[in-house]
């Protein structure tokens, strides 16, 4: 292990995380909305506040069909859609875009699930109350969800991880292209190992901090 | 504020919950409504309290017809009713205060204004020093409480309960309706209690509407009902209460099998003795009780009359008499 790796892994790890932390915020942007309105245009049984089958049938259909899309090919479609959004198709930053919208519908089905959880009854007597749908979404479904959402957010954390190391194939950098570009072509497994390890310990200190956090809220109820 | 129903129909398919219900709920009362599980009595209160549309019929508060209100002016009518439910329903997210903030939250009033509220309110449901309880650490008695406080946070014309004490214990059950009772007195409300519990009906109601199968079937006060049930639903309602049922007890195959219901003074005269030895009639008691209907004592008496027909028969005219309700075959 000489100096030189250790910078290589400490920019590749600084990379991974910068993909991480935009793409999961652009994610949770794209994806609450969508896994809002799937809850609450479901059937009033399920917790719906405003039933459209119709509407909540197609919008439940494009999520499904981005949510089968292979993420390798994502990253090739979307190529032009990165340049014209932040102006260059490849590097970190351009890697960012494919990976908000892939994950995306998966947020959108995992807030959808925690939505699901929220008591109707609950739903009920704020309704009776005179809450408007507006109060009722934000006042009383994220809320009373909260829990299920945070866990729900680890689990989108540690799945950027997971897809962002495949970004590398667009030059996004990174620890997975670091891994491939000089563990794998290059005959260097130390950086396998390394990338590897890193990656590891990353999962394990969010999915723990995350565990901690939850249990945290759930205590105070 | 009085409540009235007209022809209120609903169906769920081909299931047909709430069929042709007309009612009039007077204002500053409490109401019961009861029936058997499925009687249609969960959906009624859905439909008199605006969450769900009739297919057809009309729900009036004080004459305004308010089944047909649609988004705001629905939203702005919802806030001056109050509800609570046999499963309390209250935000885990918010500790109690914040149970009880809720309602006053959504229509914008003041904070400092909130504050006082919810401490008022607090004490008003005898919970002071609980409000920064997490509800999981509440009783469920405490919890509907907190129910209370908040369905009455904005100081409502009607409080609906639904099914509001089925999940609790008899002492319990007791408590939270002394309370329901107390606040109505104080704060002038239309009380409408569904519940499928007589004893309910008994401790807390003035009138009381007794559905099957989506239909009213005997409606009036309470005490009157108590001491002359006309429908087989209400009969079976009472005998649940008393204990006495057809199984207990088969004294005699050939007389009949009776059943009396003595009300007010009539409970104080030693009325079977006295038709005893003026009708020369034996008398063998299978069971009976004494209980309180609203501020009235109700005594109920299950019981064979002997030895012929005839004998049968004017002791009957003669309980009548003396304003005993008889129900019973010859």
């Amino acid at each position: 292990m000489d100096m030189q790796m250790i910078n290589q892994v400490m920019e590749a790890t600084g990379e991974t995380l910068v993909m991480v932390f935009f793409s999961t915020i652009f994610s949770l942007m794209l994806g609450l909305p969508v896994g809002v309105l799937l809850h609450i245009t479901g059937k009033e049984a399920d917790g719906g506040i405003i039933p459209s089958p119709v509407f909540n049938n197609v919008l439940s259909r494009i999520v499904n069909i981005l949510r089968s899309f292979p993420f390798i090919i994502l990253l090739i479609v979307l190529i032009p859609l990165s340049r014209i959004i932040v102006g260059t198709s490849i590097g970190t930053k351009a890697a960012i875009v494919p990976l908000s919208i892939a994950a995306a519908p998966f947020v959108a089905r995992i807030i959808e699930s925690a939505l699901k959880e929220v008591d109707p009854g609950v739903i009920q007597a704020a309704k009776a109350m005179g809450s408007t749908n507006w109060q009722l979404v934000w006042k009383v479904l994220l809320p009373e969800a909260m829990p299920a959402l945070m866990s729900g957010l680890t689990l989108t954390i540690i799945n950027l991880i997971g897809y962002s190391a495949m970004a590398g194939t667009i030059g996004g950098g990174g620890l997975g292209d670091l891994a491939i570009r000089y563990g794998y072509q290059r005959f260097r497994p130390s950086y396998l190992v390394a990338a590897v390890i890193v990656i590891l310990v990353m999962v394990e200190i969010i999915q723990i901090a995350g565990d901690r956090i939850v249990k945290r809220m759930m205590a105070r109820r | 504020m009085h409540i009235k129903l007209r022809n209120l129909k609903r169906d769920y398919g081909s299931l047909h919950a709430v069929q042709d219900v007309s009612l009039d709920i007077p204002s500053n009362t409490i109401y019961g409504i009861i029936g058997r599980s499925g009687a249609g009595k969960s959906t009624l209160v859905r439909l008199v309290s605006m969450l769900e549309k009739p297919d057809s019929g009309e729900v009036y508060y004080d004459d305004e017809r308010v089944d047909t209100l649609e988004g705001k002016a629905l939203i702005e009518k919802r806030r001056h009713i109050g509800m609570i439910f046999q499963t309390f329903n209250l935000f885990s997210s918010r500790n109690a205060v914040g149970n009880i903030a809720y309602p006053m939250e959504i229509c914008g009033m003041d904070k400092a204004y909130i504050r006082n509220r919810v401490s008022q309110l607090l004490a008003l449901v005898g919970l002071e020093g609980r409000g920064d309880a997490p509800i999981s650490t509440l009783s469920g008695g405490q919890k509907q409480r907190v129910a209370i406080a908040r369905a009455l946070a904005c100081q409502p014309d009607i409080l609906f309960c639904d099914e509001a004490t089925s999940a609790l214990d008899p002492q319990t059950t007791r408590s939270i309706l002394a309370l329901v009772k107390e606040l109505q007195a104080r704060m002038n409300l239309t009380v409408v209690m569904i519940t499928h519990q007589m004893e309910v009906v008994r401790d807390a109601c003035e009138r009381v509407a007794v559905l099957d199968n989506g239909r009213v079937v005997e409606e009036g006060m309470v005490s009157d009902i108590f001491a002359n049930p006309k429908s087989e639903v209400t009969k079976d309602f009472l005998s649940n209460l008393t204990n006495v049922k057809d199984s207990i007890v088969r004294w005699s195959s050939q007389s009949g099998r009776f059943t009396l219901r003595f009300r007010g003074g009539t409970t104080d005269e030693p009325i079977i003795s006295n038709v005893s030895n003026e009708t020369g009639a034996s008398f063998n008691i299978r069971a009976a009780g004494v209980q309180h209907v609203g501020s009235e004592e109700m005594g109920v008496m299950v019981l064979d009359i002997g030895p012929d027909e005839q004998h049968v028969r004017a002791a009957v005219e003669l309980l009548k008499k003396y304003g005993v309700s008889v129900e019973g075959d010859f």
